[in-house]
């Protein structure tokens, strides 16, 4: 699993193998491999108290996968939903950069964290936070990747054989002045996109796929959001497969509501006692 | 800005649902203790305005407000358990319950003050004096001491279990209940009941733990990873949370609740309500005495999840129903108080007050 925690601060002089995890990176990821052993420490994990309905919900195994979450559109506001309903969520940084400000007493200095989190197949999320320490700011932007994560619609190039490997249409998503376009891709084609997009589409799952980009790709902080904000348009484009009409089913706070509403056992409330003496 | 809030955390659950306090106890749940037996509330004030049903109590809470001197105030917050108007807003109702102060201290009831022999002193908001009571026993009394012992002893037992319970346990019944003679009344719907134990939160706003000195060598290896000397990520500037699910509201609400994930409440006397959402209603003024309301007290969701896991599995549940993310409650500036005794040194009298109650819901039902 991916979250990490601040034991992160106690263990930063021994641990130079940097944050980097998940599958691709040019050094071969193996400091990924240690960071897994270590998280048997965390003793003090608190037990998930969910704020939201929908946490509720989640907590009480009533999803069996988040597209039943996407289906009706509900925004997820809680990380623990994201943690239990996909497993296999790997997260990388991708940039901790330093954001400066300037006060009175000199300059400000905070750093911004860029995380990327997905499982693989189908599932990315991206997230960016400021803090004024950068394990504050990787732990805040992870938690805000898990709740950005999206699913991610693959295609076929030409012959529907095998799993989808490739986005399903030409779209295009913009950020900034950044635009980035992704054009299916044959099988074997791999990823053909710079090295930081090319994190975000690998985590997503797509393995084909041919990018052309547009505007200050220098901002390279734009240059991700803007791919990210391509990989939402995927589930966005109308093909023709989508011309049947929707049945729309229950809402699941409906739906649950109503499952509580059948009487199953005895009411919580007291009546009375009348006792009929004979 | 540094206020102090109080935070209500769970303690020990009640062995009975329906069992007696005193008016001195803070707990969810459970039966209103009402400070006397007879408080001349009017009906009405214990129904829904929505469907008449009888009012079940989600909250008790004992406040006293030591900078003006009063010490009998409770807070009542009490809510309709019909599932259909659980949701609504005018199916809540707040209680103030406030003795009226007198200027010369009365002998009528003057044991209030006498100490006794008592557990030590729980960590209540405002530093409260724990008593003891010993007046308003009356004669008549049965087994008091043995329930007490009996309540005590289950309430320490289970305080023992639950980790951390760094204060003092619960205000659980230990102080000998006061006994009126008047029997249960089972007509009146109650939730389950759990008693709550306070503890100031300690939110770090500056964390100084892990000095920023560590992290400048870390940041340049980071900054050099993978020898792209061409990727120069520049232009960033300073940006907000943002989430696509939650605002930046929200997102600081979720991150305090993250500190203490058992909040059931916060309690910070005229201080600032930490809002789930930025939509805020005017708390109005008080109807007694015409001065603007304040904050007080809000309840958080992780008293509904213990509600909701109490009661789990049976239908017709109020709670189930229940959807919202925090409700705040606002109450008289000056804590007026509300009985018509006419100014008479009585010292004897109850006020009971309504004051304002605001929901603010998960808007994604």
């Amino acid at each position: 699993m991916a979250e990490r925690g601040g034991e992160r601060g106690g263990e930063r002089g021994g641990d130079r193998g940097g944050f980097g995890r998940g599958f691709g990176r040019g050094g071969r990821g193996d400091r990924g491999g240690r960071r897994g052993g270590r998280r048997g420490q965390r003793q003090e994990e608190e037990k998930w108290v969910p704020v939201t309905k929908l946490g509720r919900l989640v907590q009480e195994k009533k999803f069996a996968t988040i597209e039943e979450i996407y289906l009706h559109s509900l925004p997820v506001k809680e990380h623990q939903i994201v943690e239990a309903l996909v497993p296999g969520l790997k997260d990388e940084v991708m940039k901790i950069t330093p954001v400066q400000k300037q006060t009175r007493a000199g300059q400000r200095t905070r750093f911004k964290a860029f995380v990327v989190v997905g499982d693989g197949n189908g599932h990315v999320g991206l997230g960016v936070k400021c803090a004024k320490e950068v394990a504050t700011a990787i732990r805040g932007a992870i938690i805000l990747a898990k709740l950005s994560i999206v699913p991610v619609r693959r295609g076929y190039w030409g012959n529907k054989i095998g799993q989808p490997h490739t986005v399903p249409c030409k779209v295009t998503g913009k950020c900034g002045s950044v635009t980035v376009r992704m054009v299916p891709a044959p099988r074997g084609s791999g990823i053909v996109a710079a090295r930081v997009p090319k994190k975000v589409l690998q985590f997503a799952g797509i393995e084909d796929v041919f990018t052309s980009s547009r505007g200050s790709t220098k901002t390279l902080g734009n240059f991700v959001k803007a791919t990210f904000d391509c990989l939402m348009k995927t589930y966005g484009f109308l093909t023709p497969e989508f011309w049947r009409e929707t049945k729309f089913s229950k809402t699941p706070y409906q739906e649950f509501t109503d499952l509580l509403a059948k009487p199953t056992k005895g009411l919580m409330l007291e009546a009375p006692i009348e006792t009929v003496e004979a | 800005m540094a206020e102090e809030v109080h935070l209500g955390l769970p303690g020990p659950w009640a062995a009975d649902y329906r069992e007696k306090a005193d008016h001195y106890t803070t707990k969810i749940g459970g039966v209103p203790d009402w400070p006397t037996g007879d408080m001349g509330i009017k009906p009405e004030m214990l129904q829904c305005s929505l469907c008449g049903t009888k009012l079940c109590l989600v909250a008790q809470v004992y406040a006293p407000v030591v900078k003006l001197n009063i010490e009998e105030r409770i807070i009542y917050v009490l809510v309709c358990p019909t599932p259909e108007c659980g949701p609504k807003p005018q199916s809540w109702k707040v209680l103030r319950v406030q003795k009226c102060r007198n200027v010369e201290q009365t002998e009528g009831d003057g044991d209030e003050l006498g100490q006794g022999t008592g557990p030590p002193s729980t960590s209540v908001p405002e530093e409260q004096i724990d008593k003891n009571k010993s007046h308003d026993i009356n004669d008549d009394d049965f087994d008091l001491d043995a329930l007490a012992e009996a309540l005590e002893q289950a309430a320490t037992l289970a305080s023992n279990s639950k980790k951390k319970n760094k204060s003092k346990c619960a205000n659980a019944p230990i102080e000998r209940p006061v006994l009126k003679e008047k029997p249960a009344d089972l007509s009146i719907p109650v939730l389950p009941c759990f008693y709550i134990y306070y503890d100031k939160e300690q939110y770090r706003v500056k964390v100084a733990v892990g000095s920023s000195s560590n992290e400048f060598p870390l940041d340049k290896e980071m900054t050099d990873t993978g020898n792209y000397e061409e990727e120069k990520w520049d232009g960033e500037k300073y940006e907000y949370d943002k989430a696509i699910g939650a605002d930046r509201t929200f997102l600081k609400f979720k991150k305090r609740l993250d500190a203490y994930p058992e909040q059931c409440f916060r309690y910070s006397y005229g201080g600032k309500p930490l809002l789930a959402a930025t939509k805020v209603q005017d708390a109005g003024t008080c109807r007694f005495c015409g001065s603007p309301r304040q904050y007080e007290l809000q309840l958080m969701s992780p008293l509904l999840y213990f509600l909701h896991e109490a009661g789990k599995g049976s239908s017709n549940y109020g709670p189930s129903n229940w959807t919202w993310l925090t409700l705040i409650v606002y109450t008289c500036s000056k804590s007026c108080c509300p009985s018509s005794c006419g100014g008479r040194p009585c010292g004897c009298c109850w006020g009971v007050a309504e004051e304002e109650i605001t929901i603010q819901e998960d808007e994604a039902v």
